[in-house]
């Protein structure tokens, strides 16, 4: 998108980083020894459970939180101890904040003008923002005279109006429709392309969210962090089970482990033999195979590729764009969702299913 | 950032927001509290300046002081009653019997709040008192001599007068928590064939409680407090705490007991408003458990 | 919804109008009647006249309305300056100290207006501050009366503003007196022009305090009104205080149009 001279914070280093970052709100503890860094030009996306101390972990960013222990990083400065107007951040919150009293113009204006910038620079930065979110005509209604997804935007281009190295976002887009929310997704996409130096942290429930637009997705779950990694490497090859479960929905299989060749290994499922990715961390004894729904395929009995499963059909599900099928292996349930079938099995019947060595991850099997 | 034409990031300053409160304290302490401690000074401290130790015992002790508190104590016990009922019932047609206009009512009541209270006094006087209309017609109709009706100047007139104008502050809590009884209750309830008057002491009368006890109690207190009724009925025989300091200071220059008079009114008033804040947290927290 | 019956609801409304009648409009209406008596001895006034009304504007009680207004804007506005900076400030302070002092801020509305008289004239008739005999007094007195209503109002409004606005506008880079100046007060603005409100209505209407405290050059209105009807000119005070009525709400109607509508509710 033309327009921008120059890309946010290019002139500063950008990136956050937590260290140890242990944050207690009376008693209870909200982040337990925080260790994470963000990339400049990275979007990182904190996904977890209510109460799994995501918000805390963004406030502490921004500094409305004070950690009780450890330091936070923006660029190359540690802001700690810094009030949140020092630290040259951007802020969008699940229910926008505009300020009512203030028309969109001035909203978007009112980070320049709280630092004091000359008028013009004013002017000339808040048309180019409302352009850039494609809401230059509405500089002078208010806030309330707009939609949600619209006041979305205004708030999104408040944020950028300064320049900040680094924007933060709380849940924006829990409050907008189904499909205000999909628009509003590949807008976020487009503006990161048009912003590659501002580094974003992106606070969601929605995995959807998260696998859609963030390079890295970090798990959390009360205060620790569980998982974090590239969006596909975390989706393809989870390194627990919880962010198995958590991160999409997920088949985990009891197995025996039997033995590795190279990239990949060997799992034993009752008496059928198996091949998986091998693990980054060596694992033994039973394990938990990991398969997505969408990796498994029925394959016809006369054919019989590597990693075949007999089983048998215990519900079968037309959900519109797929079928989802449950089926018995073994005693162990089993699902997977195919395009819609023409001729979907019936519940009893006994068929095979495959799937490739390079989709199945091995995960540990913890207790409790 | 300097590059960007943007001033400097704005300099962290240290912070020392609570310090901010200290000013506005220091008013309150210098206008209010400060006079409060020489109230209590000059209630042990004779005219010409000696110490007075025993001024407690001694008008604490006199009929006009008794008297006073009793009164007192009766017309707030009273008028906290007349409140509660009025308000009760006028709430109640307000928000379950409603009718084209009750909103616009309920405001108007509320407007009274802004007017002072000795204006119904004066009101009260036209119409009741011994020269008003309801005595100067019944004598002209039926040619007495004496005015009949008299009730003015007892305590029940006062007491009247102070329903008249503290209703609205039992009223407002009413509303404002009879707007949170779900309708889909009561007609609930309705159709499982509870009447009205069942329907009012099992349903609306619980949702209340809270609203009348924290209405009441402020009830009290401004009833306790209450001077521009009593001093503009002006009835001999109905003298309040109040209407006793300002006797005592103004009319007979006696500050010492005007002082311990005082004193007492204070600790009765804000024990009153204890018990309010209280009735009110209360109330705060059941709505907010339900 | 609660009453079915046609009759039940007559009743009810009939009830309501009964007691709404006789004990709000009916001593409202005499007041208004008195105010244009000229003579009145028995159930109505023998004849109506504009008379009390001049008598009342002229001389001293023209006088009065003056001192009452000047009374009433000087006390409110500093008691909104004091309070509203109370209400802000105690946000900052912990939980345990802020408790105490909100309860202090409150103390003022909760003891008798005799009470606060008294003390002011016992504290200041002595050194080291001498007011005694003062218009200040008398400002002084109202202010310390009202200051706990404003603070109770803006304190009011403060709970209700959701804390995003004001950390949006802190990231954004705003200096707490920028934040204050830009979004704080204005979105609080209702809160403000009722805190204002209610303190001029309270003012022009309060007596103890006035009447322990007051000097002869600076005489209100309550005052006033109690002098012409304890000397016997009924008809007049009635004026007057229909005087003091309309002032009061006039102001209220002024400041109920002060332009609220953008901020936040």
């Amino acid at each position: 998108m033309a327009g921008l001279a120059r890309e946010a914070g290019a002139s500063q280093p950008s990136g956050i980083g937590f260290s140890g970052v242990t944050v207690a709100y009376k008693g209870a503890v909200a982040l337990d020894r925080l260790d994470l860094d963000v990339a400049p030009g990275e979007i990182m996306a904190i996904i977890g459970p209510s109460g799994c101390g995501k918000t805390t972990a963004l406030r502490a960013v921004a500094g409305f939180v004070r950690p009780l222990r450890g330091r936070i990083r923006i660029g190359a400065t540690d802001v700690t101890d810094l009030p949140p107007y020092a630290r040259d951040i951007g802020m969008v919150v699940q229910n926008y904040a505009l300020f009512p009293h203030m028309r969109v113009a001035e909203n978007v204006a009112f980070g320049l003008r709280a630092r004091r910038a000359p008028a013009g620079l004013i002017a000339e930065r808040t048309g180019e923002c409302l352009a850039m979110v494609g809401m230059a005509q509405y500089a002078d209604r208010y806030p309330r005279q707009l939609s949600g997804g619209q006041q979305q935007r205004i708030a999104i281009a408040r944020a950028l109006a300064i320049r900040p190295r680094v924007l933060l976002l709380d849940e924006p887009l829990s409050a907008l429709d189904a499909q205000i929310r999909r628009n509003m997704l590949g807008e976020l996409t487009r503006l990161h392309r048009d912003l590659p130096h501002l580094t974003v942290l992106y606070v969601t429930h929605d995995q959807t969210e998260a696998l859609t637009l963030a390079d890295r997705i970090a798990i959390m779950r009360d205060g620790r962090l569980v998982a974090h990694g590239p969006s596909q490497m975390l989706y393809r090859a989870p390194p627990n089970r919880f962010a198995a479960e958590f991160l999409g929905r997920t088949n985990l299989l009891k197995v025996r482990h039997d033995g590795e060749d190279g990239r990949f290994c060997r799992v034993r499922l009752g008496d059928t033999v198996l091949r998986a990715m091998t693990p980054p961390v060596a694992l033994a004894g039973d394990v938990l195979l990991c398969l997505r729904p969408h990796d498994i395929f029925l394959a016809p009995v006369t054919v019989a590729p590597a990693n075949t499963l007999h089983a048998t059909v215990i519900d079968v599900q037309w959900l519109g764009e797929q079928h989802s099928i449950v089926l018995d292996v073994a005693g162990q349930a089993l699902r997977l969702v195919s395009t819609p079938l023409r001729d979907p099995p019936a519940p009893g019947a006994v068929v095979a299913v495959h799937f490739a060595a390079e989709d199945a991850s091995l995960i540990a099997e913890e207790t409790g | 950032m300097a590059s960007d034409g943007l001033a400097a990031l704005p300099v962290a300053r240290p912070r020392l927001d609570g310090a901010w409160v200290l000013p506005p304290l220091a008013i309150l302490v210098a206008l209010f509290f400060y006079p409060l401690a020489l109230i209590v000074q000059q209630s042990v401290t004779a005219a010409d300046g000696r110490r007075d130790p025993g001024a407690y015992a001694r008008v604490l002790s006199g009929p006009l002081f008794v008297n006073a508190l009793l009164h007192t104590i009766e017309i707030a016990l009273a008028a906290t009653a007349g409140c509660l009922a009025l308000g009760f019932v006028m709430a109640l047609v307000l928000t379950f019997v409603p009718f084209p206009g009750a909103r616009a009512l309920s405001r108007l009541i509320d407007t009274f709040i802004a007017l002072p209270t000795f204006l119904i006094a004066l009101a009260l006087t036209f119409l009741y008192g011994s020269a008003g209309i309801a005595n100067l017609s019944i004598m002209q109709m039926t040619g007495a001599t004496a005015p009949p009706i008299d009730f003015l100047y007892t305590v029940a007139g006062v007491v009247l007068a102070e329903v008249t104008v503290y209703t609205p502050f039992v009223m407002r809590p009413l509303l404002a928590a009879f707007s949170l009884i779900e309708t889909a209750q009561i007609e609930v309830a309705s159709s499982l064939g509870a009447g009205a008057w069942r329907i009012i002491r099992e349903i609306i009368l619980p949702a209340a409680l809270p609203a009348l006890l924290a209405g009441g109690s402020l009830c009290l207190l401004l009833t306790v407090n209450e001077f521009g009724i009593v001093f503009f009925i002006g009835a001999k025989g109905v003298v309040t705490l109040p209407l006793l300091v300002y006797g005592k200071a103004i009319q007979e220059d006696d500050y010492t007991a005007a002082c311990v008079i005082a004193v007492v009114n204070i600790a009765l008033s804000l024990s009153l408003y204890l018990l309010y804040r209280l009735m009110v947290a209360r109330a705060e927290q059941g709505r907010r458990g339900s | 919804m609660l009453v079915w019956s046609l009759t039940g609801r007559l009743g009810a409304w009939t009830l309501l109008a009964v007691v709404f009648g006789v004990i709000y409009v009916l001593p409202l209406a005499v007041i208004a009647l008195a105010s244009f008596a000229g003579e009145w001895n028995g159930m109505l006034p023998s004849h109506l006249t504009l008379a009390n009304y001049a008598d009342v504007m002229a001389g001293e009680s023209g006088e009065q309305l003056q001192v009452s207004l000047i009374t009433g804007a000087l006390a409110s506005a500093i008691a909104l300056l004091s309070g509203t900076w109370a209400a802000i400030a105690l946000r900052a302070v912990a939980p345990a100290p802020r408790r105490l002092l909100d309860l202090l801020f409150f103390v003022p509305s909760a003891v008798p207006s005799v009470s606060v008289g008294l003390g002011l004239l016992v504290a200041f008739s002595q050194k080291p501050v001498l007011l005694n005999g003062t218009t200040a007094i008398v400002i002084i007195a109202h202010l310390v009366l009202i200051s706990a209503f404003t603070y109770g109002n803006v304190a009011a409004g403060l709970a209700r503003l959701a804390p995003e606005f004001e950390q949006v506008a802190e990231s954004l880079g705003a200096r707490p007196m920028f934040r204050l100046r830009h979004v704080t007060l204005p979105l609080v603005k209702p809160y403000l022009v009722a805190a204002l409100s209610l303190s001029f209505a309270m003012s022009m209407g309060e007596l103890g305090a006035t009447a322990m405290v007051y000097p002869p050059g600076w005489v209100t209105m309550p005052v006033g009104i109690f002098a012409l009807t304890d000397r016997g000119e009924v008809f007049q005070g009635a004026a007057l205080t229909m005087v003091l009525a309309a002032s009061t709400l006039a102001v209220l109607v002024g400041l109920s149009l002060v332009p609220t509508k953008a901020a936040a509710r």
